[in-house]
C-alpha cells in the first residue's frame, strides 16, 4: 500500500478516526493490526520475516536484563545481529554475493529447486527490510548498553517495530523517542491534525508533482545516454537530484504528517540539505535518522574521533561505503558511499586552514553550497545508474556531447521545480507545518490551495513508487 | 471544534470544484492530448455525425508495396451512404474496453444513431486481455471515463486503475495457458490447454529437427485462438455493456466481426484450431445478434495471401480484403439505413 494511492487514503483516516474511538488501553493494538494490515497489503509472506525479527529482538532483550555474564550478554546481542543482519543479506545481498557466481549459476540452470530459491531472494526482496531490521538493531543495541530498559510487553514491542508510518521508508525511530509516544495516552487536538495534515499536504506535493514528474525525465537519459547531449545530461543529474530528494522527503513528510495527528512526532529526516556548504554538514541534513544511526552505532563503537587520523579516515570510510551498501547490492552504492567518504575527508583537512561560516549566505559559504551540490550530483550518478556500465555511460556521454538532442522538458514542471527550490531554500531549517502555521490565514489557505491544485491537476502521470522502498 | 474542521472541510470541497474548473479551462486539453487524444474526436462527433465507427489498426493498415486503394474500411463502407454524415474513431491497439468508456460518454441526446465496432477475436485471448499495452491503455481510460476532470486526472496519478507490472500480466498470461483447459475438442485430441499445444511436436523434418519457423508460426497461431469465449470473459462483458449503453441511448450497435486467417490457421494447425474459431464465432454472432446488436459476420471472407502479416496473426488486410469487409458491413446497414444505400464508386472501379 504506498501513500500515493487511493487505498492508503481511505486506510489512514480510518485508523486515525478509530485510534481516537478506541480506549486507551486497547490502542497499541489497534494500530499493531493496523501497521501489520498496511504491511501484510504488498505481500502477506511478508509478515512472517517481520515477526521473526520481533521475536528475536523481544527475547533478545528480555534476556540481555537477565544475564549477567559478559559472554553470555555478548552471545545474546549477535544473535540478535546476526539474525537481522542475515535476513537482510538473504534478501538484499545474496544474488550479489552468491547467485552470480558460476556454480550457482550453473545449479540454477538444472535444479528446480536452486532456481525457485534464487528467484525468492532475486525477486522478492520485502519492503522496509532495511529499515525495521537497523531499528530493531538499534533497539537490542541501547538494551545492551544500558541505554533502553527492554519493552516487556511483546505486543506493544511488536508495535515498535512495525509502526505503519514509518515502517517500510523510515525515519528509522530509536526506542527511546517512539516506544513512549506510541504508548502515551493522546488526546485529539486541533493543532496535531492541523500541522499533520499540512505535512501529508506538503509531501503529496512533493512526492507527486516533484518527484513523479521529474523522474520521467531522468529515466528516459539513463535509459539511453549516448542519445543525449551534454546539457540533457546535466539536466538528468540535477533533476535526479531533486527527484531523490522530494522522493524521500515527500515521503517522510507523509509520515510524519500520518503520525502527528495521533500526536506521535516522528524525527525530521531532511534539512533542506542542498544548502550544505560541505559533505559534513550534508550529511546533518540528508536522511539524518540513517547518518545519526552509523554514527551511533559504527562510527563510536570504532573509535568514532578518538583515534589516530589514518584509523579516522578508515572508520570514516567504513561508514560510507557501508552505508552505500545499506542501500542495495551493487557497486555503483559502494562508490557512491565512497565519494562522499573520500570528500569528507578531503573537506575535514581543508578545514583546517578554510572555515567557513555556518550560517547566512556570504560568498564563501554560496561557493561552498554550490560546490557541495555539484559533488552530491556527481555522486547521485552512482546511485541512479543501473550498474557500472550505465554510469559510466552516463559520463561518457557527457564528456563526448556526440548529440545535439535535448530533453524537452514540460514547462509545467520546470515551474514546480522553481517552486519546490524556492520553497526549500525559504524553509531552510524549518519544517512545512511550523513555517506555514505562522502566516496569515490567507497567506495559508493561499499556499493550500496552490498545493492541493498541483497535486490534483499537476501530478507525475507515471506513478513511481517512492525510490527508498526498494532499499 | 468539529465546527471548525467541519468549515474547512466545506473550503476544501469548494475549492477542489472551482479547481476543476480552472483545470478544465488550462491543462485539460493538453492532458487529453498526452493520455486520452480520442476524447476530442468523441465531443466534435457527438453532435455533428449519425453513423460512428470504432476501430483500431485492421481499419487503417493496407499493404503499401501492393495496394491502390489505401482508404480506411470504414471510408470504404461510408462511400455506400454518402449522404449519412459519419466519422471514424481508431487508433492502433484499440479493443471493446476503450470503445466502452467512449461510447458512454456520448450524450443521451447525441445525434449518433449507430456505431459500427470492431468484434476483434484476438482481443478475447488471454495475450491480449493480460498485454502489456493494457496498462497504458487503462490509464487512457481514466481519462474517458465520465467524471469530473479533475477527478479523473488525480485518480490517474495515484494509478487508480489496472496498473499491473509487464511481470505480472506475463504471468496471469502463462497461467490461462497453462490451467484453462479446451473442453470443445473431443477426447480423443491429446492437447488440452494452450501449454501443451504449443509443446507439442510440429514440422518436423526427416532428421528429427523443426522448421523453426513454421513451428514459431503455428504456436503463434494456437496462443493467438485457441480459446474458448464464454460469457466470463472480459471482452465479452465489455461487449454486452455496450449493447446495454446503446440501447439506452438509442443507438444502433453493429458489429463488425473482422476476418482472421482461418485458412493459414488450418494449414498451420489443422481442423481442431479451425474448429475453435468457429465455435467462438457462432457463439459471438448468436449472443449479440440475439441481444439485438447487427452482428456481421466476416471472419472466413479474407483469403490468406490478403493479410499484409503473413508471419504475425493480425487483422490488416490488403485491398481486396478490406474492400469485401467493407462492403459486407454497408449491406448490413441497409437494415437501418436502406434508403441511403449506394453501390461505392470504388467497388465500382474495382469490378
Amino acid at each position: 500500500m504506498l501513500f500515493n494511492s487511493v487505498p492508503f487514503l481511505l486506510f489512514f483516516p480510518v485508523v486515525i478516526f478509530l485510534y481516537f474511538l478506541i480506549p486507551f488501553k486497547y490502542r497499541w493494538l489497534w494500530l499493531l493490526a493496523a501497521s501489520y494490515f498496511f504491511y501484510g497489503s504488498w505481500k502477506v509472506e511478508y509478515l512472517s520475516l517481520i515477526v521473526i525479527s520481533t521475536a528475536v529482538d523481544y527475547t533478545v532483550a528480555m534476556q540481555l536484563v537477565k544475564k549477567k555474564s559478559k559472554t553470555t550478554r555478548r552471545l545474546l546481542l549477535i544473535t540478535s545481529l546476526a539474525t537481522n543482519l542475515g535476513i537482510l543479506f538473504f534478501f538484499k545481498y545474496f544474488n550479489f554475493f552468491v547467485a552470480d557466481t558460476a556454480f550457482v549459476q550453473d545449479l540454477y540452470l538444472h535444479h528446480s529447486n536452486v532456481r525457485a530459491m534464487v528467484d525468492l531472494f532475486t525477486y522478492a526482496l520485502p519492503v522496509g527490510i532495511s529499515f525495521y531490521t537497523f531499528q530493531t538493531m538499534s533497539y537490542t543495541i541501547d538494551v545492551y548498553q544500558g541505554k533502553a530498559e527492554p519493552e516487556k510487553h511483546f505486543g506493544k514491542f511488536a508495535l515498535f517495530v512495525s509502526f505503519f508510518p514509518q515502517l517500510v521508508a523510515g525515519p528509522i525511530e530509536r526506542y527511546t523517542h517512539l516506544q513512549p509516544q506510541l504508548l502515551g495516552n493522546h488526546k485529539f487536538t486541533y493543532e496535531n491534525l492541523a500541522n499533520g495534515l499540512r505535512l501529508v499536504l506538503f509531501g503529496f506535493f512533493v512526492k507527486m508533482c516533484i518527484a513523479d514528474n521529474l523522474s520521467t525525465y531522468v529515466d528516459m537519459v539513463y535509459a539511453n545516454p549516448a542519445e543525449y547531449g551534454r546539457w540533457s545530461i546535466v539536466t538528468a543529474w540535477v533533476f535526479f537530484s531533486f527527484q531523490i530528494y522530494a522522493d524521500f522527503h515527500g515521503y517522510t513528510s507523509i509520515a510524519q504528517g500520518v503520525a502527528l495527528i495521533m500526536g506521535i512526532k516522528l524525527m525530521d529526516n531532511f534539512r533542506t540539505p542542498y544548502l550544505a556548504a560541505t559533505i559534513s554538514e550534508f550529511w546533518h541534513r540528508w536522511h539524518i535518522s540513517l547518518s545519526t544511526w552509523f554514527r551511533d552505532y559504527v562510527f563510536i563503537p570504532l573509535g568514532g574521533s578518538r583515534v589516530n587520523f589514518l584509523r579516522w579516515c578508515i572508520n570514516i570510510m567504513v561508514v560510507f561505503i557501508v552505508s552505500g551498501a545499506w542501500h542495495g547490492a551493487n557497486y555503483t552504492y559502494m562508490i557512491w558511499g565512497g565519494i562522499h567518504g573520500v570528500l569528507y575527508i578531503i573537506e575535514r583537512l581543508g578545514a583546517r586552514v578554510i572555515k567557513l561560516p555556518k550560517e547566512g549566505f556570504s560568498f564563501w559559504r554560496i561557493l561552498g553550497i554550490a560546490k557541495t551540490f555539484v559533488i552530491v550530483n556527481i555522486a547521485w550518478v552512482y546511485f541512479r545508474a543501473d550498474g557500472l556500465r550505465n554510469a559510466q555511460d552516463i559520463f561518457k556521454a557527457f564528456s563526448q556531447d556526440l548529440t545535439d538532442k535535448s530533453l524537452s522538458v514540460d514547462p509545467v514542471v520546470i515551474g514546480l521545480l522553481i517552486f519546490f527550490i524556492l520553497l526549500d531554500g525559504i524553509l531552510f531549517n524549518k519544517r512545512f507545518d511550523t513555517w506555514v502555521g505562522d502566516k496569515p490565514l490567507t497567506v495559508r489557505w493561499g499556499i493550500y490551495a496552490l498545493l492541493l491544485f498541483a497535486i490534483t491537476a499537476m501530478a507525475g502521470s507515471v506513478n513511481h513508487p517512492f525510490i527508498y522502498f526498494q532499499f | 471544534m468539529v465546527k471548525k474542521i467541519g468549515i474547512r472541510v466545506i473550503v476544501v470541497a469548494l475549492m477542489l470544484v472551482g479547481f476543476n474548473y480552472i483545470y478544465k479551462a488550462t491543462l485539460w486539453q493538453k492532458d487529453l492530448a498526452t493520455h486520452a487524444h480520442l476524447l476530442p474526436d468523441i465531443f466534435v462527433y457527438q453532435d455533428s455525425v449519425e453513423m460512428l465507427y470504432f476501430g483500431e489498426s485492421s481499419n487503417f493498415s493496407y499493404n503499401p508495396v501492393t495496394d491502390s486503394i489505401t482508404d480506411r474500411i470504414s471510408d470504404l463502407i461510408y462511400a455506400h451512404y454518402p449522404t449519412v454524415k459519419a466519422a471514424t474513431i481508431n487508433s492502433s491497439a484499440l479493443h471493446a474496453g476503450t470503445y466502452l468508456p467512449l461510447i458512454k460518454r456520448l450524450p443521451d441526446n447525441t445525434t449518433v444513431k449507430t456505431i459500427i465496432v470492431t468484434l476483434n477475436m484476438r482481443t478475447f485471448n488471454a495475450a491480449t486481455i493480460h498485454s502489456r499495452l493494457e496498462t497504458a491503455m487503462m490509464k487512457s481510460r481514466m481519462m474517458y471515463l465520465n467524471r469530473p476532470e479533475l477527478l479523473n486526472r488525480f485518480l490517474m496519478s495515484l494509478n487508480y486503475y489496472d496498473n499491473k507490472t509487464e511481470q505480472e500480466r506475463d504471468d496471469d498470461m502463462w497461467e490461462d495457458w497453462t490451467y484453462d483447459t479446451l473442453t470443445w475438442l473431443p477426447d480423443t485430441f491429446p492437447y488440452r490447454t494452450i501449454k501443451d499445444w504449443c509443446a507439442a511436436p510440429k514440422f518436423v523434418k526427416p532428421d528429427g529437427s523443426y522448421d523453426t519457423e513454421k513451428r514459431s508460426l503455428a504456436d503463434h497461431y494456437v496462443k493467438a485462438y485457441a480459446f474458448q469465449i464464454d460469457e466470463n470473459n472480459p471482452r465479452v462483458r465489455d461487449f454486452d455493456e455496450i449493447v446495454r449503453v446503446c440501447r439506452q441511448k438509442g443507438i444502433k450497435p453493429v458489429f463488425n466481426l473482422l476476418a482472421e486467417n482461418v485458412e493459414y490457421a488450418d494449414s498451420l494447425i489443422g481442423d481442431e484450431l479451425v474448429y475453435i474459431m468457429r465455435k467462438n464465432r457462432d457463439f459471438l454472432v448468436n449472443r449479440y445478434t440475439k441481444m439485438g446488436a447487427i452482428v456481421v459476420d466476416n471472419l472466413e471472407v479474407v483469403e490468406g495471401w490478403d493479410y499484409t502479416d503473413q508471419n504475425w496473426t493480425t487483422e490488416h488486410y490488403g485491398q481486396i480484403g478490406r474492400l469485401t469487409i467493407a462492403h459486407n458491413v454497408a449491406v448490413a446497414l441497409k437494415a437501418v439505413y436502406g434508403d441511403y444505400y449506394q453501390e461505392s464508386a470504388i467497388e465500382m472501379v474495382v469490378k
